[in-house]
C-alpha cells in the first residue's frame, strides 16, 4: 500500500488540484454512547488505528489524513443528521460507515443520495443488501449466511465414504444466529447430507436437555449450533451428558469466547466455529496491523476493530488506485473501483457482488489441544482439519 | 413417531427437571401461604445463591454442595430480616399489591449488585462431573440432575416433616389457616411469619446451589424463571408445598414431553398454557385448594 502522489487530490469539493499539506477529511457518526456504545468504540479503535498508520506512512495521495467523528447515541434519527451535516455542511472528502444494521441502512441513504461512496463495517443483515444502494460496501469477509461456506465445501468434497450422512441442526430464533446454521444447513441439504433434527429455540431458553435428546437420539453425524454464548455451551453440556458423540460439531460464537474451554469442562477437542476475524491470520497488512494496535493500546484488536481497520484499507485502496479523494464525480470513480477490484485486508481479500454484498466467507477454526486454530481456508490455515473429531 | 428409547430418556429428564422445579418453586409458595406475599425477588436469590456456590468454588475450590453450609443459614438470616424489617411495615389492605412493588425493587437491586460484583459476563461451575452421566436402561442420567433431583427430594422432605412434625410447622400451619386465630392461641405469628420467610430463602439456596451445577450463570437470569415460578404455584394452588410438587412434576414432564413433537418454542408455554386454564377453570389451584387449608 506505498502510495503514489496523485495528481488530483482535491480538497472540498473542488476540482482543483489540492494543497499537499491540505488534510483529507473522512466524516464518520459512530454510537459512541447508547445501546451500541460497546462495538462503536471497537469501531472507533479500529478507525483510529487505521489514521494513525497511514499517517504515519504519509498519508493518503501525500495528504494527511484527518478522521471527524459525531456521535449518534445509537438513534436512527441523529446518524441521518450526522451524515446530512457531515457531507452537505462540513464537505468532508469521504465518507466511513457507523456500526449496526439499524444504523447502517439510514445512513447509507444520506451518502446515496450525495452520491458518496459509502464503505461500512457492520451491515451482516440480508437487509442491508435489499435496499438497492449503489454505493455500499460491506467491508467484512461475509454475510452471516456464507459464515459457514469454507466447511460446507470441505465436507462436501470428502470422499463419499468418509463423507457424514446425516445432520442435525439447533439455532436461536435471532438472525444472525438463525442465519449461519441455514446457511450451512442449505448446502449441506443440497449436497445430499439428510437433515435429521432441526430445532429452533427462543433467546430465553435455560433448558436445553430436550433439544439434546431430539439430537442424541438422531446419532446425526454432524451438529451444527446457531448459537450465542450461553446457549452453545448449555447445549454442548447437555450433549456430553447423553453421551452424544458427533463426527463434527460446529457452534457460531461460543467456541471464540475466551470463557468457553473452562465452560465446557476443556472437552474442547475438534469443536469449529467460523470466525470473520483472527489476530493470527497470516495475511501482511493483519501483521502490521495486530502489532502496531497491540504496542499502542497494550492490548490485541478484536473483531469490532478489525472491522473498522478493514473499511479504512478498502477506502484508502481505492483512493490511490483512482488517484482523487472529494465530493463529486471522484466518488463515483471510486465506487466503480471498488466493484471491480479486490482488496487486501486484515481480513483477507474482499471482493463484492453488485448489491455490495462481500463475496468471501468465514474463516473456520477448530480447537486443537488447548488452542483454537485457523483450519479453513487452506492458503491460511494454522493446523490440519480434524475429521472425525476426537470424543468429548 | 418417536422411538421408544427417546420417550423414556424425555421421561426421565422430564421427571428430573420436575423435581428442579418443585425445588425452586417451594419457597414461593410458602411466602405467599404464610402472608399474602407475592416475591417477585424469589429467582434473583435463587441465582444470587448461584453466584455464590460459583464465586467459592472459583475462589476456594469449595464444592458447591460445601457451599450451602452458608449459604443456607445466611439466606435464613436474611429472609428472617427481610420480613422483620419491609415487609411488616407494608399495610395489611394493599399487602399482596405493594409486596410485588417491593420485591420487584429488591429483584432489580440485587441483579445490579451481581453486575457490579461480577459483571454481565456469564458463568458456569466447571465441575469434573459436569458432563458424567449413568446408563440406566440404555437412557443417560446425567450426575449434575441426579444430585439436583436429591436436593429437591432431601429439602422438600425436610420441609413437609417440619411442617407436619414440629411444633413450629404446626404453628406456621396456624398463621398460614388463619392468623388472628392463631394468635389468640398464643402464637406470635410475627415471629412464626418470619422464620416462615426464612424457610422459604432457606429453600432459594438449597436451590440456587442445584442450579448452578448445571446451568450458565448470569445477572439477569432470574427473569427467565420467575414466569414458569409463578405458573406452578398458581397452578399447584398458591399456598400448598405438596401442591406446587406435583405441579412441577406435572409441567416439568409435560414440557419434557411436548419438546419432541413441537420443539421448544412451544414445549415452553405450556407454563402459561396452564396457568391460564388454572386461574379460568380453578382458581384456587388444582392440587391445592382443601390441600392447601391443611398444608
Amino acid at each position: 500500500m506505498i502510495l503514489t502522489l496523485g495528481a488530483c487530490g482535491g480538497d472540498d469539493g473542488g476540482d482543483s488540484g489540492g494543497n499537499a499539506d491540505d488534510p483529507i477529511v473522512i466524516g464518520v457518526s459512530l454510537p459512541l454512547t447508547g445501546d451500541f456504545s460497546e462495538p462503536g468504540k471497537g469501531v472507533q479503535q479500529g478507525y483510529e488505528a487505521w489514521q494513525k498508520i497511514i499517517n504515519e506512512k504519509g498519508g493518503l495521495l501525500g495528504r494527511p489524513v484527518e478522521l471527524k467523528i459525531l456521535d449518534d447515541q445509537s438513534n436512527a434519527d441523529r446518524v441521518v443528521a450526522d451524515y446530512e451535516q457531515l457531507i452537505g455542511k462540513d464537505e468532508v472528502d469521504l465518507v466511513f460507515g457507523p456500526f449496526s444494521t439499524r444504523l447502517v441502512v439510514p445512513s447509507a441513504r444520506v451518502a446515496e443520495e450525495y452520491g458518496m461512496l459509502f464503505v461500512e463495517p457492520a451491515g451482516a443483515a440480508k437487509e442491508v443488501f435489499e435496499q438497492g444502494f449503489k454505493n455500499l460496501f460491506y467491508a467484512a469477509p461475509a454475510v452471516a449466511n456464507d459464515h459457514y461456506n469454507y466447511l460446507a465445501e470441505h465436507i462436501l468434497a470428502m470422499p463419499a465414504d468418509q463423507r457424514p450422512k446425516t445432520a442435525a441442526y439447533a439455532a436461536m430464533d435471532d438472525p444472525f444466529a438463525q442465519g449461519t446454521a441455514y446457511g450451512l444447513k442449505e448446502k449441506l441439504e443440497a449436497g445430499g447430507i439428510k437433515t435429521v433434527v432441526d430445532e429452533v429455540y427462543p433467546p430465553n431458553t435455560t433448558d436445553f436437555s430436550g433439544i439434546a435428546a431430539k439430537i442424541a437420539d438422531s446419532k446425526a453425524d454432524v451438529l451444527v449450533g446457531g448459537s450465542q454464548y450461553q446457549d452453545g455451551v448449555n447445549l454442548i453440556v447437555a450433549l456430553q451428558q447423553l453421551g452424544y458423540q458427533p463426527k463434527l460439531a460446529a457452534f457460531s460464537t461460543a467456541p471464540t469466547n475466551p470463557e468457553f474451554a473452562s465452560a465446557i469442562g476443556n472437552k474442547t477437542a475438534g469443536v469449529l466455529s467460523p470466525t470473520g476475524y483472527s489476530q493470527d491470520a497470516p495475511y501482511e497488512s493483519n501483521k502490521e496491523f495486530v502489532e502496531k494496535y497491540t504496542a499502542a493500546n497494550g492490548k490485541a484488536p478484536e473483531e469490532d476493530q478489525a472491522n473498522g481497520y478493514t473499511t479504512g484499507q478498502v477506502v484508502a485502496a481505492a483512493v490511490t488506485a483512482v488517484g482523487c479523494a472529494e465530493q463529486g464525480e471522484c466518488q463515483q470513480k471510486l465506487v466503480d473501483w471498488v466493484r471491480a477490484n479486490e482488496v487486501q485486508t486484515v481480513v483477507g481479500p474482499l471482493t463484492w457482488d453488485e448489491t455490495g454484498k462481500p463475496k468471501g466467507a468465514h474463516m473456520i477454526q477448530q480447537w486443537i489441544d488447548d488452542d483454537i486454530k485457523i483450519v479453513l481456508p487452506a492458503p491460511v490455515k494454522e493446523a490440519e482439519f480434524v475429521y472425525p473429531k476426537p470424543a468429548w | 413417531m418417536p422411538s421408544g428409547a427417546l420417550l423414556f430418556q424425555s421421561v426421565l429428564l422430564g421427571l428430573l427437571l420436575g423435581g428442579l422445579y418443585a425445588l425452586l418453586a417451594s419457597g414461593l409458595t410458602l411466602y405467599f401461604g404464610i402472608m399474602r406475599v407475592v416475591m417477585i425477588a424469589h429467582s434473583a436469590f435463587l441465582i444470587l445463591a448461584a453466584y455464590l456456590a460459583w464465586y467459592l468454588h472459583e475462589r476456594a475450590g469449595i464444592d458447591p454442595l460445601l457451599s450451602m453450609i452458608v449459604t443456607v443459614p445466611l439466606f435464613f438470616g436474611a429472609g428472617v430480616l427481610l420480613q422483620r424489617l419491609l415487609l411488616t411495615r407494608l399495610r395489611p389492605a394493599t399487602l399482596t399489591m405493594m409486596s410485588v412493588l417491593l420485591t420487584f425493587a429488591i429483584a432489580l437491586l440485587i441483579e445490579g449488585l451481581l453486575g457490579y460484583a461480577f459483571t454481565g459476563t456469564q458463568r458456569r461451575i466447571n465441575l469434573g462431573y459436569g458432563s458424567a452421566s449413568i446408563e440406566v436402561f440404555g437412557a443417560r442420567i446425567a450426575v449434575v440432575k441426579l444430585i439436583a433431583f436429591v436436593l429437591a427430594v432431601v429439602a422438600l422432605s425436610a420441609l413437609y416433616l417440619l411442617m407436619k412434625r414440629t411444633r413450629f410447622g404446626r404453628a406456621l400451619r396456624a398463621t398460614i389457616q388463619h392468623r388472628d386465630a392463631a394468635r389468640l392461641l398464643g402464637i406470635d405469628t410475627d415471629k412464626v411469619a418470619g422464620f416462615g420467610f426464612g424457610i422459604g430463602l432457606a429453600t432459594a439456596a438449597i436451590g440456587g446451589t442445584a442450579l448452578s451445577l448445571d446451568t450458565t450463570i448470569y445477572p439477569s437470569l432470574h427473569w427467565h424463571w420467575i414466569g414458569p415460578l409463578m405458573a406452578i404455584i398458581v397452578v399447584g394452588g398458591l399456598g400448598s408445598v405438596p401442591g406446587a410438587a406435583i405441579a412441577a412434576l406435572v409441567l416439568g414432564m409435560a414440557q419434557s414431553l411436548l419438546q419432541i413433537p413441537l420443539g421448544t418454542t412451544w414445549a415452553q408455554t405450556v407454563f402459561y398454557v396452564a396457568l391460564f386454564a388454572t386461574l379460568a377453570i380453578r382458581p384456587q389451584g388444582f392440587f391445592g385448594g382443601r390441600l392447601a387449608q391443611r398444608f
